[in-house]
């Protein structure tokens, strides 16, 4: 009973990390799903977010101009890596990996050459900590975060719906028709990598606040992180989930999901050296699940014909 | 399909039980549950969470019971092991290095957090006017080396050393503040310096070249990533014959010359017998100061030798 009572305990804060990692899946959405690349740059444009976060709150400027500067600057970063793809021809993965590396050096530069800035909910006015998790109060993260994913997802499917965003869909579903439309694809790629990096920022920058520092090291697998939200929401609500809006609910719940196995998984008293094998194991888990679904619906086709 | 979805699941919960194997010891009543939460699987670290518990144990006996997890490295996981300990409701929590010690700050005000392999508490915590005591529900114990000392001790191995060279890694907040001290102690002594940071083990070996060819001694303070590839360093120092002094007894015995530091597990140890007293009601953790461990002077002999440096007295040979 203790058991399932700490657990349940421990379900506001899962939670909450859940859905300042879903921001980031979202980001990842952009790209993986709508623009169908793969983009490395999250793993330092997040590291980024809560550099520049950081350390504007510690220079006194207020938490909502710090995490609008923060996600200028995971834009910036998405525009780097677009223009390495776009005007010099290096293949999507490449130019996210060099965007990457590039990053650790520029982030220790924003970070005053220090590889960990903290910063303290006792002394600054934070949007959201991991202290206030469990108590009834304005000052729970919850809320915030939950009411700033819901704002997101309706710019995104406003967004989309416009003219650009249609155009934009069409050049991940088929740039080749999309060309043949008069579609700027280029255009299209800039825009998608600077709204995904600045929705990744945004994400650092948050996860910085909530756990009190932001680190060099802090955007380590957040890739994986991410595309394990976008997959996790797939397999659980694409069946229900038609809507583009809906859909990027079901990334965002994803990232949720994620955080509570592994919370369960550590509650269970797992041993932690084995954490890395865990956490490929449940996203290899997701990643099969929608391919073995199509084997299997396509069995049964072959024995009703 | 749900039913495919359920049974993975299932099948993922029976695998990390097993993967479990009564790694969780359960906790009786009257008796002390303490979370440790260490950054990551590193011989100094685990040295620390090693005399943490052994002293505890030494201290309390039967009546405490751990929850160790480790986050492996990735930052991210400190949180979520943290919130797990929160909402357990553990006695005391055990955070083993900076960014460890920073989740636990920023989850709980209430709990006891003390820390351990922090290098400095008012740089981690970010608190301006620094009295020695954290004065909130954090405290522990720091693995500072005393730098003064360690830059008179440059002088001391090498009187005519006029280019001290400092390497480092630049992802390890502890090196570079490190490195600021010593390079100010140098300064003062009117001797040139010059930093050279590698950002991981792959441009080690060409900054160490870069490092070697500049100075005349190097400086290494207590960093993992240095303490992981003394083997790479010491093959670029020898060759170059370029001594080091460093900050820490596991590089020094790698790639150096002389070192003055801490052991890990003894400073475990202390941060094991500050738990006792709270646990027991004792001591008050915010009015506890952070404390630190005793120092030891040590040399490399193989090095010596190789070098033609005759060890200075007051040294003993690891």
């Amino acid at each position: 009973m203790t058991f399932l009572s700490s657990l349940l305990n421990s379900v506001p804060g899962a939670v909450s990390q859940g859905i300042i990692w879903g921001i980031m899946g979202i980001g990842v959405y952009i790209t993986f799903r709508i623009m169908d690349i793969a983009d490395l740059t999250v793993d330092g444009s997040f590291a980024t977010g809560g550099a520049v976060c950081v350390m504007l709150i510690r220079a006194g400027v207020s938490p909502w101009i710090a995490i609008v500067c923060a996600m200028a600057a995971g834009a910036l970063a998405g525009l780097m890596t677009a223009l390495l793809h776009t005007k010099c021809n290096i293949p999507a993965i490449l130019s996210g990996i060099l965007t990457q590396l590039s990053l650790y050096s520029i982030n220790l530069r924003i970070m005053g050459g220090r590889a960990n800035q903290p910063v303290s909910v006792d002394k600054f006015n934070l949007l959201v900590s991991q202290r206030y998790v469990r108590e009834l109060s304005l000052k729970n993260p919850l809320p915030l975060i939950i009411l700033m994913t819901a704002a997101l997802i309706m710019f995104l499917y406003w967004f989309f719906g416009t003219e650009r965003g249609c155009a934009m869909r069409a050049t991940g579903d088929n740039p080749t028709m999309a060309k043949a439309q008069g579609i700027n694809v280029k255009n299209n790629m800039i825009i998608a990598l600077m709204c995904s990096n600045a929705l990744v920022a945004l994400s650092g920058a948050l996860l910085a606040q909530y756990q009190g520092a932001s680190d060099i090291n802090m955007g380590r697998g957040a890739i994986v992180i991410g595309l394990a939200a976008v997959i996790i929401g797939e397999v659980f609500f694409s069946k229900v989930f038609k809507n583009f809006a809906l859909k990027l609910l079901a990334v965002s719940i994803g990232a949720v999901v994620y955080y509570l196995v592994l919370q369960i998984t550590l509650q269970l008293g797992l041993n932690t050296n084995d954490l890395k094998l865990i956490s490929a194991m449940i996203v290899a888990v997701f990643l099969a699940v929608p391919y073995w679904k199509k084997l299997a619906t396509r069995k049964k086709g072959v024995k009703n014909a | 399909m749900k039913k495919a979805l359920t049974i993975m699941l299932l099948v993922l919960f029976a695998v990390s039980t097993v993967f479990a194997g009564g790694a969780k010891e359960k906790a009786a009543d009257g008796t002390f549950k303490v979370g440790i939460v260490q950054l990551v699987q590193h011989v100094a670290l685990d040295a620390a969470t090693q005399g943490f518990r052994d002293a505890l144990k030494a201290e309390l006996g039967d009546k405490v019971v751990f929850d160790e997890q480790n986050a492996s490295g990735e930052i991210n996981n400190c949180a979520t092991i943290v919130n797990g300990f929160v909402s357990s409701k553990v006695d005391l929590i055990m955070a083993n290095a900076t960014p460890a010690v920073q989740a636990a700050a920023s989850a709980t005000s209430t709990i006891p957090v003390l820390g351990t392999s922090v290098t400095h508490y008012a740089v981690a915590l970010d608190i301006d006017k620094w009295t020695g005591t954290v004065g909130t529900n954090v405290s522990g114990t720091s693995d500072l080396a005393p730098l003064d000392e360690q830059a008179k001790m440059i002088q001391e191995w090498f009187p005519k050393a006029k280019k001290v060279g400092l390497l480092f890694c630049s992802a390890e907040a502890n090196s570079i503040f490190q490195v600021e001290e010593v390079e100010a102690y140098l300064k003062k002594a009117g001797i040139q310096t010059q930093k050279f940071s590698f950002t991981d083990t792959n441009d080690i070996a060409s900054v160490t070249q870069k490092a070697a060819d500049w100075s005349d001694v190097i400086y290494i303070p207590t960093d993992n990533t240095a303490a992981s590839n003394t083997e790479a360093i010491a093959n670029i120092l020898v060759a170059s014959k370029t001594p080091a002094i460093c900050g820490e007894e596991g590089i020094c015995k790698g790639c150096g010359v002389a070192t003055l530091s801490i052991s890990y597990y003894d400073l475990g140890v202390t941060t094991g017998k500050m738990a006792a007293k709270i646990l027991k009601g004792e001591a008050k953790v915010s009015e506890m100061p952070i404390e630190f461990a005793p120092v030891t002077k040590k040399y490399n002999a193989d090095m010596c030798k190789t070098f033609g440096i005759t060890p200075v007295a007051g040294y003993e040979a690891i």
